[in-house]
């Protein structure tokens, strides 16, 4: 009974804290997600508008759009991130000259705020100003214009997200690399397994845990993108950038349609866990189900 | 001895009547005596007048009354995003806040500000005797309250035109005259006209090619993804067109479409629309994601011959050569016009720029309304506006144009300050709607699509008009 108690003492703060900071805001945006309220309509009360705001999304091709477009930016910033951290985490096991101060160097992106993060790439990418298309010209005879170009603009924002984010896969994928068991990979090689044999049957099975962890910490991260982006392109050219995150922000902030932006961000949190959920069947408890005999 | 006793008299007279009268200095501190140690929260946008008041003004005006003074200068999202959060939660951080001209109407229409007239009126020993309205220009008529008496809720900090400026050393320069006349058959000068400016944007262009200049033949502010360029449309070249108020016909329902009643997407808007995309062609590359600060960086730079700058750009752009690398080559002049729109602007029927803006309001939000009071006062005395006026080319009091250090200001810039105070009446701000953000949020994105050539310029005002109403109806000013 005493240790009930105490542990009920212990989680006290953390529920508070849940409570206040996590499920308070969440009903207020469910409840606000009904209504129609906008601050400085003609009348700027909030009314109860049923499921009216819900209804008005399934035809609103500028979010749809966004949304599409955030699934796109989510898919090709997250696979490149886990390619690229699963070499530089193997890399960074081997013995290499320097290999302390590239792992450093590797972090810093980490550090910085997402906000710093967009500015230094909207500098690195401004033309005229900017080393990225004074040399892509130079060199490659491109013009690098993301302001013009909505594809050059949707790539720039991948390679920012990637830049900015592979290190922490590389991190987490070189923690689970030096945890794993020697006996597997010495098994597979008296085998005569070869190197893609051994990472295909071997490497990829006992880092899979890791792995998708990884995958569904970013992937959420990536669907609620705003400041990098915002920063960078502000959404454009047109709403080439304008990610499901950036399209609620402008319609909850600079428009204050409060009523319909909570909708957005309600109808985007049941998307993100429709897909996750979709994800963790299709990689892990697909295989984990018992078979019908 | 006679003289001498006279001399004597008068000179006891003075010491005796200037020891009874308080000083200048006096009144602030006095004031400000049961307040000292407070400490006001402002915010502003990143701008050389506000940075003036963060930097000088604010300093001076805790030395002189001991009230503390925090200032957040910021991007202009960021700001109306701040405080616009702050008066609507009623959370009181802030103690004074920017407002632009253009949003004010929003605002009274909420009660987010403090009715300073009232304020001054039932706080009298908190009436600087240096603090009138009547001294200020009529830019201060934007931040009265017509339904309340034209009761006064903000304290103008800033006033400009958004102008034309060229670079004087170019358009002077007798090779490019004889070049340029020689291709257009008329002499190089400031544009009049919209088909004028064309011609110079691409003799500049074909100028710059030729010589292996970083040079382009125009600024423009077309941001893809901000609506500064939707703006610059909207506040500077529509009207130069004969497109007023946005097109929004205030009279008729709101409308916008020319078939209500509005002109959002008449043939002026076209013709206005496709003026503005078709300088894209003279214009350098960061163009697309050029804001109103990239503009006068572009053009501080030297990589455009022309262009449509705002004027709290023009006094550094003109003269402080940390930062600019035109300074003594920039000209000013009134921005090319459609015929019959010069007309319009004088008759009062419309206007032929921008005349931007903005003043400090305190919310009623705040906690320390009585020395934010003190000093919205404090930044509009007389005495502090010429370095103000220097720095950052803004003027909102009329006797500041004649302080001697603005006019040498005025001889450096090409006599910006002179222009203003000359034609800044046929240049207007935005209209008094109170749904401004509301319908740029709506349109502009539409408006960025234009500029990506998505859509023709008829495609994208049609879609903009559709959009402007739908919008009106929603918010429930259109019926």
């Amino acid at each position: 009974m005493r240790s009930q108690t105490t542990g009920w003492l212990l989680l006290a703060p953390t529920l508070v804290i849940l409570l206040v900071f996590g499920l308070g805001p969440f009903i207020y945006v469910l409840v606000v997600g009904f209504t129609n309220w906008n601050s400085f309509a003609a009348d700027p009360t909030a009314h109860f508008a049923g499921v009216q705001n819900f209804r008005r999304l399934v035809f609103d091709d500028p979010f749809l759009h966004s949304l599409w477009l955030t699934f796109g930016f989510t898919f090709f910033a997250v696979l490149s991130e886990i390619v690229l951290g699963y070499f530089l985490a193997q890399l960074l096991m081997r013995d290499l000259p320097f290999k302390g101060f590239f792992r450093t160097i590797h972090t810093l992106p980490l550090m910085v705020a997402p906000i710093a993060v967009g500015a230094t790439w909207r500098l690195l990418t401004v033309p005229g100003l900017g080393p990225l298309p004074y040399y892509l010209d130079r060199w490659l005879g491109i013009d690098l214009r993301i302001g013009t170009f909505a594809d050059q603009a949707f790539i720039a924002t991948v390679i920012m997200d990637v830049w900015h984010w592979t290190p922490l896969v590389t991190l987490t994928l070189l923690a689970a690399i030096s945890s794993l068991p020697k006996e597997p990979f010495e098994q597979a090689q008296i085998d005569g397994a070869n190197r893609a044999q051994v990472f295909w049957y071997v490497t990829l099975p006992l880092l899979k845990p890791a792995i998708l962890a990884t995958v569904f910490i970013r992937v959420m991260d990536a669907l609620r993108t705003v400041d990098e982006v915002w920063m960078l392109t502000g959404g454009g050219p047109a709403a080439a950038t304008r990610y499901v995150g950036l399209h609620i922000w402008r319609v909850v902030f600079p428009k204050t349609d409060y009523g319909y932006g909570a909708a957005m961000s309600l109808l985007t949190l049941y998307v993100t866990i429709v897909l996750c959920w979709l994800m963790y069947v299709a990689l892990v408890a697909r295989r984990e189900l018992p078979r019908s005999e | 001895m006679k003289l001498r006793t006279t001399v004597s008299a008068v000179a006891l007279a003075i010491g005796l009547m200037s020891s009874a009268m308080p000083a200048w200095a006096d009144f602030w501190s006095d004031a400000a005596k049961d307040l000292k140690g407070t400490t006001i929260r402002g915010v502003t946008e990143s701008t050389p007048p506000s940075n003036y008041v963060k930097d000088v003004l604010a300093p001076a005006f805790t030395k002189a009354t001991g009230i503390k003074v925090e200032f957040e200068t910021t991007s202009w999202d960021q700001m109306f995003d701040k405080e616009i959060k702050d008066m609507e939660a009623k959370t009181g951080l802030y103690d004074v806040v920017y407002i632009e001209q253009d949003i004010i109407y929003s605002y009274l229409a909420r009660g987010f500000l403090v009715d300073l007239t009232k304020s001054m009126a039932d706080n009298a020993k908190l009436k600087a005797p240096e603090f009138d309205p009547a001294n200020f220009t009529t830019f201060i008529d934007y931040f009265k309250d017509p339904t309340k008496g034209n009761d006064l809720f903000a304290v103008p900090m800033e006033s400009f035109i958004k102008t034309y400026l060229y670079r004087k050393d170019l358009f002077g320069d007798a090779e490019v005259q004889k070049a340029f006349k020689a291709k257009y058959g008329y002499d190089l000068a400031p544009p009049k006209d919209h088909k004028q400016y064309t011609d110079i944007a691409e003799f500049f262009t074909q100028w710059g090619k030729s010589h292996d200049m970083q040079l382009w033949g125009s600024t423009v502010q077309a941001h893809t993804g901000h609506p500064a360029s939707w703006y610059e449309f909207v506040e500077s070249v529509e009207p130069t067109f004969g497109v007023y108020n946005w097109g929004i016909n205030a009279q008729k329902n709101y409308a916008a479409s020319v078939k209500n009643g509005g002109s959002m997407n008449g043939p002026q808007a076209v013709a206005a629309l496709t003026w503005f995309l078709n300088n894209l062609k003279y214009a350098p590359p960061e163009s697309t994601q050029s804001t109103w600060d990239e503009i006068a960086a572009t053009f501080a730079a030297g990589r455009a011959a022309q262009g449509l700058v705002y004027g709290e750009n023009a006094a550094w752009i003109a003269t402080n050569d940390s930062k600019s690398k035109v300074v003594g080559k920039v000209g000013v002049a009134l921005p090319p016009l459609e015929p019959g729109v010069l007309e319009d602007a004088e008759s009062g029927k419309g206007y032929i720029g921008y005349f931007d803006g903005g003043a400090f309001a305190i919310p009623t939000s705040s906690k320390n309304k009585e020395a934010a009071l003190l000093f919205l006062e404090f930044i509009g005395q007389p005495s502090v506006q010429a370095d103000w006026a220097v720095a950052g080319s803004r003027i909102t009091l009329k006797s500041t144009y004649d302080d001697p250090k603005v006019k040498a200001q005025d001889e450096k810039t090409d006599h910006y300050y002179t222009l203003m105070k000359e034609k800044g009446k046929l240049f207007a701000g935005a209209p008094t709607y109170p749904f401004h953000a509301q319908v740029r949020e709506a349109v502009a994105p539409i408006f960025y699509r234009a500029i990506t050539g998505e859509l023709t310029p008829q495609q994208a005002l049609d879609k903009m008009a559709d959009a402007a109403e739908a919008e009106l109806t929603q918010l429930g000013y259109r019926k």
